[in-house]
């Protein structure tokens, strides 16, 4: 898998790439600000780009921004944001215009190579990421009684695992299901929500799922 | 100045013998030897040479006396004496300077009257074509009428025995001085007629309540002088000496002009004493009910104005309106001054206030109303200082939180971030073969650096949201009510960007209301009208939020923005913190 790192603290950068190296991942190119992450994706065409969503010059939101543009000008190359913002505006924005191959994970993740190399993946294979610590900040908030606690304890699990953008193979292997039963639930849980989905199975989902755990 | 003014009320209480002396002494001189002048011997000749010369000088005098900076005053009491003038060219004068002054004299009478008219009432001159007509007219008069037929006329040699000597005379030659007079006639009928149609225009030109006070004197003043171009003429067509039956008539129709003259200037007085009433009686009426900026809108009546705009000088400069609000005051301005100090400053249209008799009237009668309405105006104005220094200080405040903000993220927490990934670097250095304890320890180091991160995190949100900055309050609220610790309802938001001293305080009311008081849950209601962002936060449970020392920081952050902040507790038990902030887009 081949990978371009974005980020404007260097030691970060290279403790990054080396990590990344060490597990098997080929780093093309390393690079502190957004115009020079586009040169690099043009140049060296990507699995994945890696970006910092604080970069120069306003250090706001300029990763999401350069996320979006790599997005819709090189749809063959995914996204994983890296991100110190727990809210989910954050992640929406990266995630409503092109839910796949784009992914939105917390900063301190890097440490995790294993999370991190799984994001990785699965957003070079198309699918859509968001951090864990997002979703169940999501579920676990309090709300007024709602639809929600209707949903038994495995169907919670199963609606958090496809709020991060899990397929229904990965939530059938994570859970030890069948991927039959999977289904079951998914579509138990869309039923129960009422929310609506042409294909159960697809990224377009996580945006069903994450509009309706927002807009509580 | 004060010395000067002396000089000149001296001067004005002399002249007023030396008028009813000199009218007098012409008077007898007329009637001594009626054939030299058009008056005649008739007794309407007495009232013909006496009424003009005094009814001008008086009321110039008394001109002078109520207006010293007009130079009006002195002009009509010269115009007046220069009437009784054109008679001391009578040989029955006796006294040779008299006769001679009486020779240069002769044709000086128009001249001062037009200058007087024209210049009526500030005793200026407004445009240069004006100055040039007078200025000419001065001239013709004094040489081509007066000095250059004197410096040729020997009296003796003219057949007149009776004659005093003439003082200027260098040779005798009639013809010389009969060209001179011919010339002289001329062009007076020339200057005469072009007044004419310079006092025309000067009453088009002016403001309407000028135009009031003008026409009268401006009228009589072009009759007058079509008398004189007539007069003028009929001497060009008939240089005899000696009068016919119509150049008395024209000298009685121009000295019931001069009257004329004299009372248009009186009708003046008239006038501007119903103004100053209309005024008073205008102010007495705001004195009962003063709305803000009512004066302007009497002065604007009164003075025939709609563009007027009255500011008010601030003590420490500047200029502000009845409001308090800074104005810049451009085009033609008049300073109203009271006691020396300067106490508003109107702009009006060009030449509203040309005299600035009208100024010191308003000074005068609006005086109280005026001090009044400048003192509030300096109220506001200091209110307005006092308003934006707070709001600037909370502004500096939200930018400082901001930026600590930005910092603790781009500064600490990327450093801490960098710190986690370097232990993890080394620990994947140390291989398979590595210590166990030391694989531990590296373990619990990346725990506590993971939490200190999101500590940090934490911290730095309740410093500043990020969201806040990034993309306005409505959003910056739907990420507090997610990670809200009770459950917050969002019944309506609008998703506009406003000011950051606004947003930031919208924000701090909502998020600290349902932080700080305790409650288990709380709905959350935001609108805007055009002007105005309403913000209503009910809470269930909780404390009673009144008087509490966070809720009185959230006045004065809502108060710095100049809103207003209200704690109601409902029937149903609920507590209702409502914020009303004014808001522009």
């Amino acid at each position: 898998m081949r990978i371009v790192i974005a980020d404007d603290e260097v030691l970060l950068r290279q403790g990054l790439a080396r990590l990344l190296v060490d597990a098997g991942c080929e780093v093309v190119g390393a690079v502190g600000t957004a115009t020079e992450l586009h040169r690099l994706v043009q140049l060296s065409e990507p699995d994945v780009a890696l970006v910092d969503i604080r970069m120069p010059p306003t250090y706001t939101d300029e990763g999401l921004v350069a996320a979006r543009q790599i997005r819709e000008t090189y749809p063959g190359v995914g996204v994983l944001v890296l991100s110190h913002h727990v809210e989910s505006r954050y992640a929406m924005r990266l995630l409503e215009h092109h839910p796949g191959g784009s992914g939105y994970l917390l900063k301190e993740r890097v440490s995790d190579i294993a999370v991190l190399a799984d994001a990785l993946h699965r957003v070079a294979a198309g699918e859509c990421v968001l951090d864990p610590t997002i979703v169940a900040r999501l579920l676990r908030r309090p709300a007024f009684p709602g639809k929600l606690q209707e949903l038994t304890e495995r169907e919670r699990e199963v609606l958090g695992l496809m709020a991060e953008g899990r397929s229904n193979r990965a939530i059938a292997e994570r859970l030890f299901l069948s991927q039959k039963t999977v289904e079951v639930h998914v579509t138990h849980i869309f039923t129960r929500l009422g929310l609506e989905v042409e294909s159960p199975d697809d990224h377009r989902r996580v945006l069903a799922v994450l509009a309706h755990l927002r807009a509580r | 100045m004060a010395g000067l003014a002396g000089v000149g009320s001296a001067v004005r209480r002399t002249l007023w013998p030396v008028v009813a002396a000199v009218g007098l002494l012409t008077l007898a001189l007329v009637r001594r030897n009626p054939a030299y002048s058009p008056a005649g011997a008739s007794i309407a000749g007495v009232a013909g040479v006496l009424v003009p010369g005094w009814a001008l000088a008086a009321t110039g005098l008394l001109t002078w006396a109520k207006r010293p900076s007009s130079r009006s005053g002195p002009l009509l009491a010269a115009a007046g004496i220069s009437w009784f003038a054109t008679e001391w060219n009578n040989p029955g004068i006796g006294s040779a300077a008299a006769f001679t002054v009486g020779l240069i004299g002769y044709g000086m009478c128009p001249a001062v009257v037009a200058h007087a008219v024209l210049s009526f009432p500030s005793g200026r001159l407004d445009s240069s074509a004006e100055r040039l007509a007078v200025g000419f007219a001065y001239a013709s008069s004094f040489f081509l009428l007066g000095v250059l037929p004197a410096l040729f006329l020997d009296p003796a040699a003219q057949g007149c025995s009776q004659c005093p000597r003439n003082l200027l005379q260098t040779a005798g030659s009639p013809v010389v001085q009969e060209h001179a007079a011919r010339t002289g006639a001329a062009l007076q009928m020339a200057w005469s007629l072009a007044m004419v149609v310079l006092a025309i225009r000067r009453l088009l030109r002016s403001s309407p309540v000028l135009r009031r006070w003008k026409w009268p004197v401006l009228v009589a003043g072009a009759g007058y002088l079509g008398f004189v171009a007539a007069d003028s003429e009929r001497q060009l067509i008939r240089p005899v000496l000696g009068y016919d039956a119509w150049d008395r008539r024209l000298w009685f129709a121009e000295a019931s002009a001069i009257v004329a003259i004299g009372a248009g200037v009186a009708l003046g007085w008239l006038r501007g004493r119903r103004t100053r009433n209309k005024i008073a009686r205008l102010v007495v009426d705001l004195a009962r009910s003063p709305p803000t900026g009512g004066l302007r809108d009497v002065l604007a009546e009164t003075l025939g104005d709609d563009s007027l705009r009255l500011a008010y000088p601030l003590s420490g400069g500047g200029l502000v309106d009845a409001r308090g609000s800074p104005l810049i005051v451009d085009g033609p301005a008049t300073t109203l001054v009271r006691g020396g100090r300067p106490m508003a400053v109107l702009t009006h249209r060009p030449g509203l206030l040309d005299d600035p008799a009208t100024a010191e009237e308003v000074a005068r009668t609006a005086g109280l109303v005026l001090d009044n309405e400048r003192l509030q105006a300096e109220l506001s104005a200091q209110l307005q200082r006092l308003g934006a220094s707070r709001r600037r200080i909370v502004a500096a405040a939200d930018a400082a939180r901001r930026r600590l903000e930005r910092d603790l993220h781009d500064g600490a927490q990327q450093r801490l971030v960098t710190l986690l990934l370097q232990v993890r670097v080394i620990r994947s250095r140390w291989g398979p073969g590595a210590d166990p304890n030391m694989l531990a320890l590296a373990g619990e180091v990346e725990t506590e650096l993971t939490c200190a991160v999101n500590e940090l995190r934490q911290l730095a949100h309740g410093i500043f949201p990020a969201l806040l900055g990034d993309e306005g309050l409505a959003q910056a609220v739907e990420a507090f009510a997610e990670g809200a610790d009770v459950p917050v309802k969002i019944a309506c938001l609008e998703d506009v960007r406003l000011d950051p001293t606004v947003e930031a305080a919208a924000y701090f009311v909502i998020a600290e209301s349902i932080g700080r008081s305790g409650a288990h849950t709380a709905t959350v209601r935001m609108s805007r009208s055009s002007r105005l962002l309403r913000l209503d936060v009910e809470l269930d449970g909780g404390d009673d939020a009144g008087g509490k020392p966070w809720i009185l920081d959230l006045e004065d952050r809502v108060g710095a923005v100049d809103g207003r902040l209200e704690v109601l507790r409902t029937e149903t038990g609920f507590v209702r913190i409502g914020a009303e902030i004014p808001c522009a887009l």
